[in-house]
C-alpha cells in the first residue's frame, strides 16, 4: 500500500484521531456525523447530536451571530467552499471555521463538511505576541531617544573638556620646557605626574567620541600601506616606560618577514596601546610581557601575553563589550581607562577585516590576546 | 629678521592666553581675534603669515571666516584648531581653503611644526 491507499485504508482512525472538529451534515442542516473531537471539545454524547438539526446542538446566539446556517445554505446552493472565518464563541472561546461541499458521482451536492478548530490559545499567543511587540517597539523608541540624547551629551562632554585641557597642556608642556623658569627636581616629580594624569584625561576624551563612532557605526578608517613591525616596535617602546615602573620585561619579536598591510597606522598602534596597557595593568610587580609578530595564510597575526592576572573563560567575550573591566568591577579603578580600551581594540581591528580574542586559562595564569590583520597584496 | 605674524582666533579668552604665550615664548608676533567676524577684520588689518582658526565660535564660525579670507586672499595660510572630533570636519575645513588642521588639545610641537611648515613655505 502506498499514497492515497493507505488514507483509504486508515480514514476512519485518522479523522477520529485529528485534533479538530469535522462535521457533516445534510442539505436540511441535518447533522450526519461528527468526529471524536467535537464530543470532546462540546461534551455532549452522539445521541444528542447526529440525526439532530444544526440549531439544536449549536447555541441559537452563535447561529444568529455567525449565520452559520446561511453559510452552509450558500454553499449548498452554489458548490464554491465557504473558505473560512474566525468566531468567538461565548466565554471567550475562538475558532476557526471552514464549509466544504462534499460532491457526489453526478457532482450534485447532498452533504457538506463543517471544519472547525479551537484557536483560543492561538489567538491569544497572537495577543500576548501583538502586545509585546508594541511594548517593545515603545521601549525602542525610548531607549533611541535615550541613547541619542546620550551621545550629544558625550560629544559636547568631550568639546567641554578639550577647551580647558588645551589651556591646561600648553602651560603645562611650557613648565616642563623650562619656558616659565628653572624647576627643581621635586618640582618636576609632581609635574610628571600632572602630566601623565592629564594624558589620561586627554586619551579618555579620546575614547568616549570612539565609543560613539562605534556605537553609530561611523568609524571608518583611512588605509595605507603599512608595516605593522614598525608600529609594534614604536608601541612597545611607548609602554617600555609604564612597564619599567611595575619592573616587568617587556619584549617584542618579528618572525620573518612580513607583509605590508593596508590601514590606518594610528589606530594600530591604539590597538597595541590598549592591549599593552592593559597587560602592564593587570599584572602584577615583575611580569613578563611578549609580543609576537608573524605571517599566516594572508594575514598577520599577533600575539600579546602577560604573566598577569587572568580572564575566566566565562568573561572571554564580556571583556570587548563597553565599560567592561576584568572582575566585574566596571567602575573606574585605580588608573583605569572606564573599560573602553578594549571595546576599541575590537572596533578597530575589525574595521580593517581582521579578528581579536583572548586566551586565558583562567585567573593568575595570565593572558594571550591575538588580533590578525589581513595582508595587502 | 621680522617676526613672523600670527592670527590667533579663539572664542576662549585663555585657549587664547595660552597660545599667545606659548607662541611668544617661540618667537612668534601674536594677534587675537574672538570670533570669525573680528577675525577677517584683523586679518586685513594684520595682513598675518600663519592664521590658527578655531571653528566652533559666536557670531561667525571659523569655516565661513577661512572661506571669506580666502576668497580675498587665496594665498592665506589658515590651520584649523578645533575642539571638534566630528568626522569629516577635517575635509570640510580644507574644502573651505584651510591648509592646515589640528585638533585641541594639541601638542606645542606638532602646532609648531605646522606653522613652521605653512610660514617656510611662503618664504620660498
Amino acid at each position: 500500500m502506498k499514497g492515497i491507499e493507505i488514507l483509504r485504508a486508515y480514514q476512519e482512525e485518522i479523522i477520529e484521531a485529528i485534533p479538530s472538529t469535522i462535521i457533516i451534515l445534510d442539505a436540511g442542516l441535518k447533522i450526519l456525523y461528527a468526529n471524536r473531537n467535537f464530543y470532546v471539545k462540546s461534551g455532549k454524547k452522539e445521541r444528542e447530536v447526529v440525526g439532530e438539526k444544526l440549531e439544536r446542538v449549536f447555541s441559537s446566539t452563535l447561529i444568529q451571530k455567525t449565520r452559520i446556517d446561511e453559510k452552509i445554505r450558500q454553499v449548498f446552493d452554489t458548490g464554491v467552499p465557504f473558505s473560512g472565518e474566525q468566531l468567538r464563541y461565548p466565554g471567550g472561546l475562538f475558532f476557526f471555521y471552514k464549509i466544504h461541499p462534499l460532491k457526489e458521482v453526478d457532482l450534485s451536492i447532498r452533504r457538506v463538511m463543517l471544519f472547525m478548530e479551537d484557536i483560543t490559545e492561538l489567538t491569544r499567543l497572537e495577543e500576548e505576541l501583538h502586545d509585546s511587540y508594541v511594548k517593545l517597539e515603545n521601549a525602542y523608541a525610548e531607549l533611541k531617544d535615550e541613547d541619542e540624547a546620550k551621545s550629544d551629551f558625550i560629544s559636547a562632554a568631550s568639546h567641554e573638556l578639550r577647551t580647558p585641557l588645551t589651556v591646561i597642556n600648553t602651560y603645562l608642556e611650557m613648565f616642563e620646557d623650562g619656558m616659565l623658569g628653572d624647576i627643581d627636581d621635586k618640582q618636576y616629580e609632581k609635574l610628571a605626574i600632572i602630566r601623565s594624569q592629564t594624558d589620561q584625561i586627554i586619551r579618555l576624551v579620546g575614547d568616549m567620541l570612539d565609543t560613539l563612532r562605534l556605537d553609530s557605526r561611523k568609524f571608518k578608517i583611512q588605509k595605507y600601506p603599512i608595516k605593522l613591525e614598525e608600529i609594534a616596535k614604536t608601541a612597545v617602546d611607548e609602554v617600555s616606560k609604564l612597564a619599567d615602573i611595575k619592573e616587568h620585561t617587556i619584549s617584542l619579536r618579528i618572525n620573518g618577514k612580513l607583509h605590508q598591510i593596508e590601514g590606518d597606522a594610528q589606530r594600530i598602534k591604539q590597538v597595541f596601546n590598549n592591549l599593552l596597557t592593559n597587560a602592564v595593568k593587570y599584572t602584577p610587580n615583575k611580569g613578563r610581557i611578549e609580543v609576537d609578530v608573524k605571517e599566516d595564510k594572508k594575514r598577520l597575526l599577533v600575539s600579546i601575553s602577560d604573566t598577569g592576572i587572568g580572564i575566566p573563560e566565562k568573561e572571554h567575550e564580556k571583556i570587548f563589550q563597553k565599560f567592561y573591566t576584568v572582575g566585574g568591577n566596571s567602575l573606574m579603578q585605580e588608573s583605569d581607562r572606564m573599560g573602553l580600551g578594549l571595546t576599541i581594540a575590537k572596533g578597530i581591528v575589525e574595521a580593517h577585516g581582521g579578528r581579536i580574542w583572548v586566551k586565558s586559562d583562567g585567573e593568575g595564569k595570565g593572558s594571550i590576546f591575538y588580533f590578525t590583520l589581513p595582508t595587502y597584496d | 629678521m621680522t617676526k613672523t605674524k600670527l592670527l590667533v582666533v579663539d572664542d576662549a579668552p585663555f585657549v587664547l592666553k595660552a597660545l599667545r604665550d606659548t607662541l611668544e615664548a617661540h618667537g612668534y608676533e601674536v594677534h587675537e581675534a574672538s570670533n570669525g567676524e573680528e577675525a577677517i577684520v584683523r586679518y586685513s588689518e594684520v595682513n598675518p603669515d600663519v592664521v590658527l582658526m578655531d571653528i566652533l565660535m559666536p557670531k561667525m564660525d571659523g569655516i565661513s571666516a577661512i572661506r571669506n579670507i580666502v576668497s580675498n586672499d587665496p594665498d592665506a595660510k589658515i590651520i584649523a584648531v578645533t575642539a571638534v572630533g566630528k568626522r569629516g570636519l577635517e575635509a570640510e575645513c580644507v574644502d573651505a581653503g584651510a591648509s592646515g588642521f589640528i585638533l585641541k588639545p594639541f601638542k606645542t610641537r606638532d602646532l609648531l611644526v605646522t606653522i613652521g611648515r605653512l610660514s617656510n613655505y611662503e618664504g620660498n
